[in-house]
C-alpha cells in the first residue's frame, strides 16, 4: 500500500515544480555570499563577479536593516556581464516580505499616464506597510472533501467539503480556484486546516490526533494537533504586507457603484498621498503598524529622460523614499531630452548622489561555469567538448548567444534521438543562426540588395 | 447612565429617513465613520433590518455586518463564487426580533429538542448554542444589551423547536423597551421623504 502510495505521488511532484517557466534569469537564487558577505566562487546561480557582489552585498545589508532610505545605486556594466542578475540575486535573497518593483525604464511613457505619476506610483509600490487587520478565517478538520468533474470534461468542477471542530460540523461548497488551491496543497481527509475567506488562502496546520493511527501513509515531518475547538469561523487578526501605492489606490477610488469597475487606477491626486503618509506615520508612532523600506529597480535607466531625473533627485530625499537600483550598459551618451552628453545618461547631479557598482566581463573560466549552470537549469546534457565550444563561442560572440543555442542545440540532439549535445549540434545551430557579428557582417556585404537602400549613409538614430 | 448614553449617540449622528415599500428605512452615520441602516415597519413599528458597516483599516469599505434581519443576495458575484461559501443546507442563523423579545431563529436543524442546549457565558458577555450530537455549536451575544451596558440575564432566555428550527427568545428588559419607544418618537418627527430622489444628509 505504502509502495503504492509512493510510485504514484512522483508524477504529481514533478507536475508542481514544472510549472514555473524558465526565464532568462531563473537560475539566480541569490547573491552567493557567505554570512561575512564575502562572496563564493560559484554560488546560488552567480559566477564570478566577486567585486561587485560584495558590493551588492553591502548594499542589501543596508536595505535589510531599513534604516536607511533614499539611496541610489547604479550597477553598470556592458551587456551580458550579469547586471539584471545581480538585481535579481538581490531581489532573492531579500525574501517574498520585502517588497521589490522592477520596472523597465521605457515602462513609464504611457500614454495614459503622466511620467512623473508612473514613477512615483513606482516607487510607492516599493514601500510596504506591516498592518494588522481582522479577516475571517474558517478553521477546522477537513472530514470529507469530494470533487466531482463534469461528466463530459468540459466546464468547471464542482466540489464539498466538509469541516468540523469539536463542537460542530459544516459543509461549503467550493468554487473552482478553491478546488485547484486545494488539490495543489494535497488537503485530504483528515487535515486540519485554516482558510482565509476572504482571499481563499489555505494554511495546512497538520494532521489531526485522531488520524494517529494510519502511521504508514504520511513522511516524517508531519505535525499532528488537536482538532479546532468552538466555531468554524473565526475572526483572527493578521498581519500583513501592503504596499503604499495599495493603500493609495483603495482611498482614492471612487466608492460604491464605480469601485465595481475597478483595475484602472489612473492619476492618484497628491492630497490622497499626503493624507495616506499623514495617517501612516500616525500608526507608526502608535505602534500599529511598521514601515519596510523595499527596493526599486529601474533597469536601462538611460532610456529616462531630463524630467524623470529631477523627479529621481527629489523624490530621493523624501523619508518614505525606497532603496532605488538602477542599471545602465551606456558609456558616455547623450541624457535623453537635453543635447547634453553625459556618463551613463544620466546627468551629473543625479550620478552625484548614486553609489556605482561596476561589472566586468566574464573570463573564460566563469563563462564556461555559467553555461554549465543554464544547462542544468533547461535540462539539456553537454559533453566536454561540445562545452568546450560553446565557451568559445561565448567568448568570441556573446554570453546571450551562447545560452541561446544551449535550448536549441538540446532541440536538436533530440531530434536526432541523442542524449547528450555533440559538437555537431552546437556547429549545426552555429550555422543556423547568427550571431550579432556575424549579422552585420552580411548586412555589410549584402546591403545594397536589401529594401531602402538607397538612403545610404544616413544612419538610424538609436539612442 | 449607559442607556441614555447610546441614545445621546444615536441622536447625534447625521440621518436621514426614507419611505420605501411600507418600511421607514434610516441610515445613521456616527462620528467616526461607522454606518447603520434600520428598517421598521411602517404599520406595526417592528424592526425588521438593522445592519452596520465600519472601514477597515486601511480605509476600504467592509461589508455590510448584519444585525437583525435576512441576510441579503451576495452582491459580489463572480469572484466569491470561485471560492467557498457554505452549502444551503447548513443551518441559517438569522435575528427577528418582537415588541416585548429578541429572537433568534436557526433554521435547517432537522434534529430533535432534547439535542439542543443554551448556557450563557456571563465573562465573554454571550451565549451559546450547543448540540449534544456536535452538529451544530454557535456563540452569540446581543448588541442592544452590551451597548447599553446591561446585564445578561439567564433566566430571560427560552427556546422552542418546530418545523426544522429552533426559536430563541430573550425578554427585552425594561429599560431597552423604554430607549426603543423614545428612539422610534425620534424618527417619526423626522421629515422622511417617500421614494425617489433624496437628498441625503450622511453622504
Amino acid at each position: 500500500m505504502a509502495a503504492q502510495m509512493a510510485t504514484t505521488k512522483v508524477p504529481e511532484v514533478r507536475d508542481i515544480t514544472r510549472i514555473e517557466r524558465i526565464g532568462a534569469h531563473s537560475h539566480i537564487r541569490g547573491l552567493g555570499l557567505d554570512d561575512a558577505l564575502e562572496p563564493r566562487q560559484v554560488s546560488q546561480g552567480m559566477v564570478g563577479q566577486l567585486a561587485s557582489r560584495r558590493a551588492a552585498g553591502l548594499i542589501l545589508e543596508m536595505i535589510k536593516e531599513g534604516h536607511i532610505a533614499g539611496r541610489a545605486v547604479l550597477i553598470a556594466g556592458q551587456p551580458g556581464t550579469g547586471k539584471t542578475a545581480i538585481a535579481m540575486g538581490i531581489a532573492q535573497s531579500l525574501g517574498p516580505d520585502t517588497p521589490f518593483t522592477a520596472l523597465a525604464g521605457s515602462e513609464i511613457y504611457s500614454l495614459e499616464m503622466s511620467k512623473t505619476e508612473a514613477l512615483s506610483q513606482a516607487f510607492r509600490k516599493a514601500i510596504g506597510v506591516r498592518i494588522k487587520e481582522e479577516t475571517e478565517i474558517i478553521e477546522g478538520e477537513v472530514v470529507e472533501i469530494q470533487i466531482d468533474r463534469p461528466a463530459t470534461g468540459t466546464g468547471s468542477k464542482v466540489g464539498k467539503l466538509t469541516l468540523k471542530t469539536t463542537e460542530m460540523e459544516t459543509i461549503y461548497d467550493l468554487g473552482s480556484k478553491m478546488i485547484e488551491s486545494l488539490s495543489k496543497e494535497r488537503v485530504q481527509a483528515g487535515d486540519v486546516i485554516t482558510i482565509d475567506k476572504a482571499t481563499g488562502k489555505i494554511n495546512k496546520l497538520g494532521r489531526s490526533f485522531t488520524r494517529a493511527r494510519d502511521y504508514d501513509a504520511m513522511g516524517a515531518q508531519t505535525q499532528f494537533v488537536q482538532c479546532p475547538e468552538g466555531e468554524l469561523q473565526k475572526r483572527k487578526e493578521v498581519v500583513h504586507t501592503v504596499s503604499l501605492h495599495e493603500i493609495d489606490v483603495i482611498n482614492s477610488r471612487t466608492q460604491g457603484f464605480l469601485a465595481l469597475f475597478s483595475g484602472d487606477t489612473g492619476e492618484i491626486k497628491s492630497e490622497v498621498r499626503e493624507q495616506i503618509n499623514a495617517k501612516v506615520s500616525e500608526w507608526r508612532e502608535e505602534g500599529k503598524a511598521e514601515i519596510i523600506p523595499g527596493v526599486l529597480f529601474i533597469d536601462e535607466v538611460h532610456m529616462l529622460d531630463m524630467e524623470c531625473f529631477s523627479f529621481l533627485n527629489r523624490a530621493l530625499e523624501s523619508d518614505l523614499s525606497p532603496v532605488l537600483i538602477m542599471a545602465t550598459n551606456r558609456g558616455i551618451t547623450r541624457i535623453r531630452g537635453t543635447n547634453y552628453q553625459s556618463p551613463h545618461g544620466i546627468p551629473l547631479d543625479l550620478l552625484d548622489r548614486l553609489l556605482i557598482i561596476a561589472t566586468s566581463p566574464y573570463t573564460e573560466k566563469e563563462t564556461r561555469q555559467i553555461l554549465k549552470i543554464r544547462c542544468e537549469e533547461e535540462d539539456v546534457e553537454l559533453s566536454e567538448e561540445a562545452h568546450t565550444v560553446l565557451t568559445r563561442i561565448g567568448l568570441e560572440t556573446s554570453l546571450r548567444y551562447a545560452i541561446q543555442l544551449i535550448s536549441t542545440a538540446g532541440l536538436v540532439c533530440r531530434k536526432r534521438r541523442g542524449t547528450e549535445v555533440q559538437v555537431e549540434d552546437i556547429k549545426r545551430v552555429y550555422s543556423l543562426f547568427l550571431d550579432e557579428s556575424r549579422s552585420s557582417q552580411y548586412m555589410k556585404e549584402y546591403q545594397d540588395s536589401f529594401l531602402f537602400n538607397e538612403t545610404k549613409g544616413s544612419q538610424m538614430d538609436t539612442s | 447612565m449607559a442607556v441614555q448614553c447610546w441614545l445621546d449617540s444615536l441622536k447625534a449622528t447625521k440621518k436621514t429617513a426614507l419611505i420605501q415599500d411600507g418600511k421607514r428605512k434610516v441610515h445613521y452615520l456616527f462620528s467616526d465613520g461607522k454606518e447603520m441602516a434600520e428598517e421598521y415597519d411602517i404599520k406595526t413599528d417592528e424592526l425588521i433590518v438593522r445592519k452596520s458597516r465600519v472601514k477597515n483599516a486601511l480605509g476600504a469599505q467592509r461589508q455590510w455586518e448584519i444585525e437583525v434581519g435576512e441576510p441579503g443576495p451576495s452582491i459580489s458575484g463572480a469572484q466569491e463564487s470561485q471560492l467557498i461559501k457554505e452549502n444551503s443546507s447548513n443551518p441559517v442563523f438569522v435575528r427577528k426580533d418582537t415588541k416585548t423579545c429578541f429572537q433568534w431563529r436557526i433554521r435547517n436543524l432537522p434534529y430533535p429538542k432534547e439535542v439542543y442546549s443554551l448556557s450563557v457565558e456571563q465573562t465573554e458577555r454571550c451565549c451559546i448554542v450547543r448540540t449534544t450530537n456536535k452538529k451544530y455549536f454557535k456563540k452569540f451575544s446581543i448588541p442592544d444589551l452590551d451597548r447599553s451596558q446591561l446585564p445578561l440575564d439567564s433566566s430571560a432566555f427560552s427556546f422552542a423547536h418546530a418545523n426544522n428550527t429552533l426559536i430563541i427568545s430573550y425578554q427585552k428588559p425594561k429599560e431597552i423597551l423604554l430607549l426603543e419607544q423614545e428612539l422610534l418618537r425620534e424618527l417619526k418627527k423626522m421629515k422622511a421623504t417617500s421614494d425617489g430622489e433624496v437628498d441625503c444628509k450622511t453622504q
